[in-house]
């Protein structure tokens, strides 16, 4: 509607407020803050290492060797570090928001849904530690690799972890958008996906896997995506003779559905109203 | 089916409902198996044909028994709902189609959640207010000083909010709805759970906004006396239906609410005397012997709504004529 579009300016501006909020949670409690994010950073090390040490040991696994491993666990790291740096506070895991009825406090709220989403869960001092450690593993690898990045390859980087995040928000999105109508038995289900599907899965070297079965992690699971795929395109190996720009399209498609099963939910729960106060409402 | 609305909607009311019908289905527990693979499901009638309007500057209250229908109403004017059939204008626009516009103008309570933020002093939710509704500097300045003096809310204004107490907590969010000077407030139940100090505080507050800035003001509570005190005018809701529309006189009068003196004779016995005119009463009493005292008492609006409510319970109808 005319007159609710929101500028650039305005965006940055309420990226700037949920970092003032986000720096007010850390002061509240410096030392408790200090220990959850020491706790995380520990945390994103531990979640690459199973597979890591396996590949050091047997000098690579699951076709790749040993630093394209490495390479590949810590763009997964990033990835993974994008998602609560960017979308924490339940943004990420939107079915939460809505199986507990918090959407309403969305609703009244004058902004458009898509900015309220995009900027709440900005959490750049507390949860930063993802990407950091991400960025350390990707270069310990490079280093192990012997390729000393250029420019066009950083931008190449950036670019795949924009189009992993969005597929991994986009499925988020899609399967909790079910939460709509099903909000206790869908209130997890985002926590499934991004946790299980896309944090056990993504770690997995998939080069040695049967053809369906990468094709599958590809398209209909696409765990393949968070890590394997722009890992190995980004060591100049794009698999299955998939073109390199091919998660580009796959996360299109992810967005298309779930803007449509989003705004499908949407409509029902202003029908039904917020699912805290149904039979089958949260609490 | 969508009915007929029956006219237009009324370009000088701030808010406006033509003919609202709203439904919820719920679930039925399985009873057999049929039951768990076809699940059966009740039809509640939320709303039945609701019209009413709201001009701008007054002072509503909405009231009716538990499950009346009344925060379905508040939330579909909030645009948090939608109405099944029939129309609704708020502020002049559709709250399914203009939600921000809206939003930009109205300020909506619920007694029972919280807009501030749980892990946050006040002050920090009273900021992000401030830039989410893109208060200007000056604006927001004046309303802050304004909520913190009159609500009293100064000595907790750094305090997080789940540190707070009840009133405490009401108080800070009626505050924070106010910073953005809204032309209407909704407020379903804001009085809940409040201590009698705590109640008088809102209560003087929200009359001297709607006296003195003109702030429509669409209230709902169970507590009659609080509402009394606030507002000019009642819509008493049942069943989904409009009862009662009118002031709190008529409601009186509708009810039966009659004005008693209660004379105690010299043998000790006791006899009511309704009266409407003092000076009829005066000279019924004076033709009396024997009186040995006088009391002079009202039925409450409470005792006659409990009556109401429980002849409604019994099935005995839904209506209260207005008077003329």
């Amino acid at each position: 509607m005319a007159g609710n579009g929101i500028g650039m300016r305005r965006l940055l501006r309420l990226y700037a407020l949920y970092a003032r909020m986000d720096w007010a949670w850390l002061r509240r409690d410096t030392r408790l803050g200090l220990l959850v994010m020491g706790m995380d950073l520990l945390t994103a090390a531990a979640s690459a290492s199973a597979v890591f040490l396996l590949a050091w040991r047997f000098d690579g696994v699951g076709g790749m060797n040993r630093w394209d491993v490495l390479f590949m666990l810590g763009y997964v790291v990033c990835v993974h570090g994008l998602c609560v740096l960017f979308f924490s506070n339940n943004v990420g895991h939107v079915s939460r928001r809505i199986a507990r009825g918090q959407f309403d406090h969305m609703m009244v709220q004058p902004l458009p849904y898509a900015v309220q989403l995009l900027t709440e869960g900005f959490a750049p001092f507390t949860a930063w530690q993802g990407l950091a450690c991400g960025l350390g593993v990707m270069a310990w690898a490079l280093n192990g690799l012997g390729r000393v990045p250029g420019a066009l390859w950083l931008l190449g980087l950036a670019g795949y972890l924009l189009l992993s995040l969005a597929v991994v928000i986009g499925m988020s999105y899609l399967l909790g958008a079910l939460a709509f109508r099903w909000p206790v038995a869908c209130e997890e289900i985002s926590s499934t996906v991004v946790d299980d599907l896309f944090g056990v899965l993504a770690n997995y070297p998939l080069s040695a896997m049967p053809g369906a079965v990468r094709m599958a992690l590809l398209t209909v699971a696409p765990a393949g995506l968070m890590g394997w795929f722009p890992a190995c395109a980004l060591l100049g190996k794009p698999p299955l003779g998939l073109p390199a720009l091919y998660p580009l399209l796959a996360a299109g498609v992810i967005w298309g559905l779930a803007a449509f099963a989003f705004r499908k939910g949407l409509k029902y729960y202003a029908k039904t109203g917020s699912t805290r106060y149904r039979s089958y409402g949260h609490r | 089916m969508q009915r007929p609305v029956p006219r237009a909607i009324d370009p000088t009311a701030i808010v406006e409902l033509r003919g609202v019908r709203k439904s919820f289905r719920q679930k039925q527990p399985a009873a057999c198996l049929r039951d768990a693979l076809r699940p059966r499901y009740r039809h509640v009638t939320a709303l039945d044909d609701v019209s009413f309007t709201v001009a701008p500057g007054a002072f509503v209250a909405y009231a009716g028994p538990n499950g009346a229908g009344k925060s379905t109403t508040i939330k579909l004017l909030g645009g948090l709902l939608m109405q099944d059939a029939g129309e609704i204008s708020v502020l002049g626009l559709s709250p399914d189609r203009h939600r921000i516009p809206i939003m930009r103008r109205m300020g909506i309570l619920f007694g029972n959640r919280t807009e501030l933020w749980w892990d946050h002093p006040v002050s920090t939710s009273y900021q992000w207010k401030r830039s989410v509704w893109d208060i200007p500097a000056g604006d927001f300045a004046a309303m802050e000083a304004l909520v913190l003096d009159l609500l009293d809310i100064r000595p907790f204004y750094h305090t997080f909010a789940r540190e707070l107490s009840l009133g405490q907590r009401m108080r800070a969010d009626l505050g924070m709805l106010l910073l953005h000077r809204p032309d209407l407030l909704l407020l379903d139940e804001p009085t809940l759970g409040l201590d009698v100090l705590a109640k008088r505080q809102m209560i003087a507050f929200l009359k001297n906004l709607n006296a003195r800035q003109g702030t429509t003001v669409i209230v709902t509570s169970h507590d009659m006396d609080d509402l009394e005190e606030m507002a000019r005018r009642v819509l008493l809701i049942a069943q989904g239906r409009v009862a009662f529309d009118g002031d709190f006189t008529g409601l009186r009068q509708a009810l039966g609410c009659t004005r008693r003196a209660t004379v105690r004779f010299a043998d000790g016995t006791t006899r009511d005397y309704p009266f409407e005119n003092a000076k009829e009463l005066m000279a019924r009493l004076a033709a009396l012997d024997d009186i040995a005292d006088i009391a002079f008492g009202q039925t409450s609006l409470e005792e006659g709504l409990a009556t109401l409510f429980a002849s409604w319970k019994r099935g005995e109808g839904t209506s209260l004529a207005a008077p003329d």
